[in-house]
């Protein structure tokens, strides 16, 4: 065990390291804003939407992989925005990530990802097949 | 002249057909009133009239005999049998009803013969009534499944478990409003006796015997009658069902609330009964001094109008002209600018017909602080002579159950039965059981009985007041000792209708003179709305047409859809703000929409003909955006800077009793009087009338769809196509 161990040095350039990759105090400062953790790792990929996906064997199992959503979401990121490529390596169904497995299939009726709209305007509601109890009055209409 | 059918003439009679003496003022005072005999129900003494029936008897004793047949406001029929009691030193077990008590009679209600009677009646009864309760619509409010239950057998005899013998009958087509399951008819024969005797129509009746006997029309014809909606009540099982009600609820779901009918200037009395926010349908209250137990069609029936082309939300004009929905405060702000720039002058407010008193008064206080006098209610009345100044020129002063005891009814260009429905049937009571003569001056219309048809010319009049007229009627008017003499408010709205009020004022001050109780008032007006009496009363000028030629700037329509403001008779840049409950022709022309509450979704204050005050009851919250009345015009009034000087009910009604206490006073009419000075003022404007009266309402078709209300229902409507239908039939 070298000295710098015993004195816990490494932590402390760990420290550093995760402050420098992630741009400085006001990256730092950001990043706990927007969410609430720092970490360092390697960039593994980017989807299609700006998604960043990171992995650092350091971490436990669990916590090795993560993503960093695009800044346009700011604060409204939730886990429905990573599409259905990087879920499988997000969840530890594979190992490769979708840019460097050859085996994934790729046909051209696939549909764009969407993210879940519930919640939201864009929500899917089901019309009532039910009669309004009140029919309101319907004003004619001048040509 | 024989009045009603030979086997109801000899019929035992039952004196409380006619409304309990309490309510008539009028009932045989001067006649002596025979000794009572003493009766023992179940050894318990009670004394009682000669002519009195077992049953009548028991009630007093306060034991309620069981029976089907029997109604106390119809003929005694006696064919049911479920009244059966043991009479001591009788052979056999009598029917209450139509056993007349003698003295000394002993009854026993409750002994071992009437129970097995009664059990034997009621196991009958059911071997010929289907087993289909469940999906009975009577279920729940059913005299056969109450009875059953308390005086039937605890066990059944019945074998025929394959129903091969079991009594079928087909169903009758008696109109939209009334659902027929003739297999379920138990042959009360109370449709026959109500649609006989008080509806006056008699198509319904009896045919065959035994097994065989069915209750119908014998070749399918609808029932045309104004108050058939009254048979589903007085059916005892589920024979007779409302049809637009029919699978929608049970009685032991819907909450009822008392309320007050509008649809009519009678202000009957209504139970309405509701469910999850919905009217599901409207009964009768039993009010001795209006409506008695029974209920027009168009006030039972036009309910799902409320529930169609209802304002839900308030409306502007948009920049192309169409009305689209906006916030309350959108519109509020909009009304309030409109309201403060207009010069007051040029403001004209108008009450409609279903106005209740609260928004009326609320409106007219708003309009008289901006500094307006323009406050008019669509229906005109003379103004010249007393004008509405008198309340008695413009009220039924008789009282709706007076006219039982009236012995001349003289009706003056007012179709009655389509008018006020229940006030015909009242007229008619008395013309069956009173030998009451009716005369009238309008068009032929069909009453109901047979009336002395003076002729349409408004000259008739002018003859019998000036006592030149040589006609019947004259000498009969003069002779009577209780006359009556109603005038339709329709008629007043002519040029001569000034100089035929003033008449008819004449004619029956001189016929009051004559009488010997002079606490009897003989001079009625008929108002055609429930808006009508309260407006007056609060002080709004009866009739738009001055002001509407003087060309306002702003019309204010308070529920006023009975198409005397149109967008031709105004100027071009005037503003119409509509406020009320349907979109109907109020809406159809206005700028700014406030949607108001219809009568079943606010407390309010409603006077019927009579100058009856009384109140209805919330029984559903207003649809949508929705408001109470007079909250949007106090709302209104803070914005416009001249807020009114009420927060909450009690301080509208507050203003009401200071305006007129008779307009708080519910439930009681105020005497009235001053009919001498009315007469006095009104002499003035008598000149000679040559007009002919004519009357709206003549066909049962038009009778259903008058109001903004009545016009959204889709039941009105089926009732007129299907009148329309039955006028093609030969039958």
């Amino acid at each position: 065990m070298s000295l710098g161990k015993v004195f816990a040095l490494d932590k402390v350039a760990n420290l550093f390291n995760i402050i420098r990759q992630n741009g400085g105090l006001r990256g730092v400062l950001y990043k706990l804003y927007r969410q609430d953790d720092i970490k360092d790792g390697v960039l593994v990929g980017e989807d299609k939407y700006g998604n960043k996906y990171f992995e650092n064997p350091r971490f436990f199992y669990g916590r090795n992989r993560w993503v960093e959503y695009a800044d346009r979401y700011h604060l409204n990121y939730d886990a429905s925005q990573i599409p259905a490529e990087w879920y499988g390596w997000m969840h530890y169904k594979t190992d490769l990530p979708p840019h460097q497995d050859p085996s994934r299939p790729k046909y051209k009726w696939m549909l764009d990802h969407t993210e879940n709209l519930s919640g939201t305007t864009g929500q899917y509601t089901p019309y009532s097949t039910t009669r309004p109890k009140i029919e309101a009055w319907v004003p004619p209409k001048s040509a | 002249m024989l009045r009603q059918p030979l086997t109801r003439a000899l019929a035992l009679g039952s004196p409380t057909r006619l409304a309990p003496v309490t309510t008539r003022r009028y009932a045989e005072q001067a006649q002596a009133q025979p000794e009572k005999v003493e009766v023992f129900i179940d050894d318990q003494p009670v004394h009682v009239l000669p002519g009195t029936t077992v049953l009548q008897a028991a009630a007093l004793a306060g034991v309620e005999i069981p029976r089907f047949c029997y109604h106390e406001r119809l003929a005694v029929a006696g064919n049911c049998r479920m009244c059966l009691v043991e009479v001591e030193k009788s052979p056999k077990p009598v029917a209450a009803c139509a056993m007349p008590v003698m003295k000394g009679m002993r009854v026993k209600t409750n002994s071992d013969l009437t129970k097995k009677a009664r059990e034997g009646v009621m196991e009958f009864l059911l071997v010929n009534h289907p087993l289909d309760c469940p999906i009975c619509d009577q279920g729940g409010e059913c005299d056969l499944q109450d009875q059953s239950m308390a005086f039937g057998s605890d066990r059944s005899r019945f074998t025929d478990i394959h129903f091969s013998g079991k009594r079928a009958v087909e169903d009758k087509d008696v109109g939209p409003l009334i659902k027929t399951i003739m297999t379920r008819c138990i042959h009360c024969t109370r449709c026959i006796r109500f649609a006989s005797e008080v509806a006056g129509v008699d198509d319904f009746g009896t045919t065959g015997r035994g097994t065989d006997m069915q209750v119908g029309t014998y070749v399918e014809k609808m029932l045309l009658s104004e108050l058939s909606g009254n048979i589903i009540d007085l059916c005892p099982v589920g024979a007779l069902t409302s049809k637009p009600y029919s699978f929608a609820a049970r009685p032991w779901e819907t909450r009822r609330i008392d309320s007050v009918d509008v649809l009519d200037p009678l202000g009957s009395n209504i139970v309405v009964a509701t469910r999850t926010n919905e009217v599901l349908r409207i009964l009768p209250r039993t009010n001795e001094e209006i409506n008695e137990e029974w209920l027009s069609d168009k006030s039972r029936f036009a309910c799902d109008g409320l529930k169609r082309q209802r304002l839900v939300t308030p409306m502007l004009k948009d920049s192309r002209g169409n009305l689209t929905p906006v916030e309350w405060e959108d519109a509020v702000v909009a009304a309030a600018s409109a309201l403060r720039d207009c010069p007051p002058d040029k403001i004209l407010a108008v009450g409609g017909e279903m106005a209740d008193a609260e928004s009326l008064v609320a409106l007219k206080d708003l309009v008289n602080r901006l500094g307006g006098e323009n406050v008019c209610t669509e229906q005109y009345f003379p103004m010249e002579g007393a004008g509405t100044d008198l309340r008695s020129s413009y009220l039924l002063n008789t009282k709706i159950a007076n006219v039982e005891d009236a012995d001349f009814v003289l009706l003056i260009g007012t179709n009655v039965r389509f008018e006020a429905p229940l006030l015909n049937a009242r007229i008619r009571k008395a013309f069956i059981h009173k030998e009451t003569d009716v005369a009238f001056i309008g068009p032929k219309v069909d009453l109901t009985y047979e009336y002395m048809h003076v002729g349409d010319s408004a000259s008739l009049v002018k003859d019998l007041a000036s006592g030149t007229s040589g006609h019947e009627v004259m000498k009969r008017l003069q002779s009577a000792k209780r006359p009556v003499v109603i005038l339709g408010a329709d008629q007043l709205k002519t040029k001569e209708g000034a100089a035929l009020l003033s008449y008819t004022q004449e004619l029956a001050s001189k016929l009051q003179e004559n009488l010997q109780e002079k606490d009897w008032k003989v001079l009625n007006v008929l108002q055609r709305t429930t808006g009508q009496v309260a407006a007056l009363d609060i002080g709004y000028k009866p009739g738009v047409g001055p002001v509407l030629a003087s060309g306002p700037k702003l019309v204010y329509l308070l529920g006023a859809d009975a198409g005397v403001v149109t967008r031709e008779a105004l100027p071009k840049d005037v503003t119409v703000i509509y406020q009320g409950h349907h979109g109907d022709q109020g809406a159809s022309i206005a700028d700014i929409v406030l949607p108001g509450a219809a009568y079943t979704e606010k407390r309010a204050t409603y006077v019927n003909a009579e100058g009856r005050a009384q109140q209805t009851l919330p029984a559903v919250t207003p649809p949508g955006k929705a408001r109470e009345d007079w909250k949007i015009i106090r709302a209104l009034s803070e914005v416009c800077g001249e807020g009114l000087p009420y927060d909450n009910l009690d301080e509208v009604r507050s203003r009401l009793a200071e305006i007129s206490p008779a307009l708080v006073a519910y439930g009681n009419v105020q005497g009235n009087n001053y009919f001498a000075q009315a007469l006095a003022l009104a002499k003035s404007v008598q000149r000679p009338v040559s007009g002919k009266l004519d009357v709206q309402l003549k066909q049962l078709e038009d009778f259903f769809m008058t109001d903004p209300i009545s016009r959204a229902s889709p039941t009105m409507a089926k009732c007129v196509q299907a009148v329309l239908k039955q006028k093609q039939s030969p039958y």
